[in-house]
């Protein structure tokens, strides 16, 4: 094996940023939290519609569910990645978790599957709120995760 | 490094940034996060064939790629940008976003020589501050069979004690046993305390 080069390296990123100008950070971060919540009700929208291909699956229960349960519930994390959703987030964490670990270990049951789908949808429908219902909702399915 | 203040300066208004998410909402969320950044020319993926042909045919200043890309996934274009490129390209600047770390991508996230990897979710407020860092960014770049990308050590504190380390400029943070005898203080004295003298 040969010894690892080690050097310095300025990239075009640094220098450009040196360039006098542009905006405070403070600002940036005002107008680009604006530009987000554009986007918020048509995402909601596409959870709404991510949780209920879930639920189909979850129903028909097809051979190859499991992959799809983890490409699903990943989507909804991709999608809730910018906007504070708290529990439902944390709902659709430990949904990839479980699915994750099963599908390692080729041992894949429904069960915990389907609470979590039900406490996802619990958790829209309540607006995404945090407090006791939600953290009783997670405190359940970290049980779950964890005896997987 | 300090994190920036509500009131330091940032211009990103001359740089380039290609975004790479599969899914085009996603794509959409972070592009408005870059307008509202200041960046004016932002381009868009959502393959990451199409954003290897662009960073070969483009000066590109900052990537953002989603770490589960059908295909070719965000480490596997990492690492090909990083082995299979010419300067400047082969060294741009790459923050992948990812939401659930699966088991099996642990090592290989580790591996491909991203500059950052950041967790969703995550604030503009975050993304900001870790854009602010990656531009002044200090570390070294690495080049070897095995990896190639910066640094992975954002600190220096040596090799682990009793260890000799795996790199050629690697001292132990050992001091061990002194090897000579102790210096006078009319020594240290003359060390510290610089004297005119005529030649």
């Amino acid at each position: 094996m040969t010894e690892a080069r080690q050097f310095k390296f300025s990239s075009s990123l640094s220098r450009k940023l040196q360039v006098p100008g542009g905006r405070t950070v403070g600002e940036a971060d005002r107008l680009a939290r604006e530009g987000l919540e554009v986007h918020r009700e048509s995402v909601m929208r596409t959870i709404d519609v991510t949780l209920a291909e879930l639920e189909d699956l979850s129903t028909a229960r097809p051979a190859d569910a499991g992959t799809q349960v983890y490409a699903l519930a990943s989507k909804v994390i991709d999608l809730v990645a910018y906007f504070d959703t708290g529990p439902l987030h944390e709902a659709a964490y430990s949904l990839c978790e479980l699915s994750d670990r099963m599908l390692a270990g080729r041992h894949w049951q429904w069960p915990p599957v389907v609470v979590h789908i039900q406490a996802l949808r619990l958790i829209l429908s309540d607006g995404c709120r945090r407090g006791r219902t939600s953290e009783i909702l997670l405190e359940g399915l970290r049980s779950l995760s964890a005896r997987r | 490094m300090r994190r920036a203040s509500p009131t330091d300066k940032v211009n990103l208004a001359q740089s380039t940034v290609l975004l790479v998410d599969h899914n085009q909402q996603s794509l959409d969320v972070l592009s408005s996060i870059f307008h509202g950044f200041g960046v004016k020319e932002q381009i868009k993926c959502s393959a990451t064939e199409e954003a290897a042909r662009i960073v070969q045919a483009r000066n590109i200043d900052l990537i953002l790629i989603d770490c589960s890309m059908p295909g070719m996934d965000g480490c596997d274009f990492i690492s090909w940008l990083r082995r299979e490129n010419p300067l400047p390209a082969r060294f741009t600047p790459v923050i992948m976003l990812t939401g659930h770390a699966a088991e099996s991508k642990v090592s290989k996230s580790r591996n491909c020589g991203s500059s950052f990897i950041v967790t969703k979710p995550l604030t503009p407020t975050v993304l900001l501050q870790r854009i602010l860092w990656l531009g002044a960014d200090a570390r070294e770049l690495v080049e070897s069979d095995t990896y190639v990308g910066p640094d992975r050590r954002v600190r220096n504190f040596g090799p682990p004690v009793g260890t000799a380390g795996r790199r050629a400029g690697d001292l132990s943070a050992h001091l061990g046993a002194a090897t000579d005898a102790n210096m006078d203080q009319s020594d240290i004295d003359m060390m510290m305390k610089p004297m005119r003298i005529s030649l």
